[in-house]
């Protein structure tokens, strides 16, 4: 019984009731030989061929893939662009300050639910972390509220006890500005905050995607900064009409702020995944081309060889015979 | 949403209708529902605008930022009837302050809407 043995063993349905021996992905042929019934030695090229066809399976299904995210991408696309324009006029406005001082701020991680759409969630987590590192001294605290499964995956090992939020299955549903008011609602009545930092991956092109940071700030904080100057101290060449007091609305203002930059940070970070989805299946398809290219070569090599030894061993029978 | 230059804007602001021409003072005001209309040249388009904010800047610049506009003439009138008179019932049932709050805010817009297609 000529069984090769190679490391990693690995446990494959085949037909031969013989221990198999572990194939890897190598261009080094995962022959096996085995012993036919008079003693003829063939080698199979069962091992090969199995690993062919699954390997055009997963190249098939990772093109499908990619055609699915680039459909979801258009839909998604068009929602995107549109919504910039709700929150440009706040920061016309208020300006985004990110270096801006406080105590208390809550960093608002949106990730995707599904996964195979590249590193876009990790950089979000990573972008997230180091967010909380910065404000994290003797008097500030940094919270976590988390949208989505991937980031509180990440989240959940090391941070457990700063999250105070999570919101999954966000996409159920088509993303529309009502569903995103509601949940900006829930995150404001239950979390306390002075700054709120919105993490998320920015869409650029169907290649690029950056992740930014979306800066809004309470409205005590914007009275602060108003007073000290800077870009905010424009604020107060601005009357206020309405309500009772100033604070009135300016509380109303920062609330419709948040939602509407929420509402852009998930539709840009839908298109982010798709996107990113889309370049990952696509490296997928193009690996397992490659892959498939090098087991043909390997197969046909197989074939080959099996032809050759049993001709050798016919031929060799038959000049023993002879001579 | 877009960027248009136009010759006055009249916003349903929460302390009445506003008018904006260029060399407005800067202002940041609160809508409430009704009718934005946008005045260019002879021609007015209106829009109902459920609410939202409009910030004037000094550089003769608004942004009307509005949770939803609709353009007046996709208004169907018979809806809005029936919607003001469902919200009318509600407030006369409603016990908690929530449920008043809620249905006091239906009949506001409701009336708006009614209000901007008959005015």
């Amino acid at each position: 019984m000529a069984a090769l043995r190679r490391e990693g063993r690995r446990f494959a349905p085949l037909i031969s009731p013989r221990p198999i021996t572990a194939v890897r992905s190598s261009p080094i042929a995962p022959t096996h030989e085995d012993e036919g019934p008079i003693g003829v030695r063939y080698i199979s090229t069962q091992v090969v061929r199995n690993r062919m066809k699954s390997v055009k399976n997963i190249q098939k299904i990772t093109k499908a893939m990619k055609m699915v995210a680039a459909s979801k991408l258009r839909a998604v696309q068009t929602k995107a662009e549109n919504s910039r324009g709700l929150w440009q006029p706040f920061t016309a406005l208020l300006g985004d300050l990110p270096s801006v001082d406080v105590k208390k701020s809550v960093v608002v991680t949106i990730s995707s639910d599904k996964g195979l759409c590249g590193g876009i969630n990790s950089t979000s987590v990573k972008i997230s972390k180091g967010i909380h590192k910065l404000n994290s001294g003797p008097e500030k605290e940094t919270k976590y509220v988390i949208l989505g499964e991937k980031a509180k995956a990440q989240l959940i090992r090391d941070s457990k006890k700063d999250i105070e939020l999570i919101i999954t299955e966000l996409q159920k549903n088509p993303l529309n500005y009502t569903q995103v008011s509601v949940l900006a609602d829930e995150i404001l009545k239950n979390v306390e905050f002075d700054a709120l930092r919105i993490v998320f991956n920015k869409f650029h092109s169907v290649v690029s995607f950056v992740p930014t940071v979306s800066t809004v700030l309470s409205p005590e904080i914007v009275e602060r900064e108003a007073e000290s100057g800077g870009k905010l101290g424009d604020l107060d060449n601005y009357e206020v009409e309405g309500g009772e007091t100033k604070g009135e609305i300016l509380q109303n203002l920062a609330e419709f702020q948040f939602s509407c930059v929420m509402f852009n940070a998930v539709l840009e970070n839908a298109c982010s995944e798709q996107g990113a989805r889309m370049s990952a299946m696509d490296s997928s398809s193009r690996n397992a081309g490659d892959m498939l290219d090098r087991l043909t070569l390997t197969y046909n090599r197989t074939r080959q060889a099996s032809i050759t030894t049993e001709l050798i061993e016919i031929i060799s029978g038959a000049s023993a015979l002879e001579g | 949403m877009g960027l248009a230059g136009v010759d006055m804007v009249i916003v349903p602001a929460t302390t009445g209708q506003m008018g904006v021409l260029p060399g407005h003072v800067a202002t940041i005001a609160e809508l409430k529902p009704g009718v934005l209309s946008v005045h260019e040249g002879n021609e007015t388009t209106k829009y109902f605008v459920s609410s939202g904010f409009v910030f004037i800047h000094a550089n003769s610049f608004a942004d009307i930022i509005a949770v939803e506009a609709v353009p007046l003439d996709q208004i169907d009138a018979n809806l809005v009837q029936k919607g003001l008179v469902e919200f009318t019932q509600k407030l006369s049932s409603a016990t908690t302050d929530l449920e008043k709050a809620e249905a006091q805010i239906g009949i506001d817009v409701h009336s708006a809407l009614n209000s901007a297609l008959t005015g």
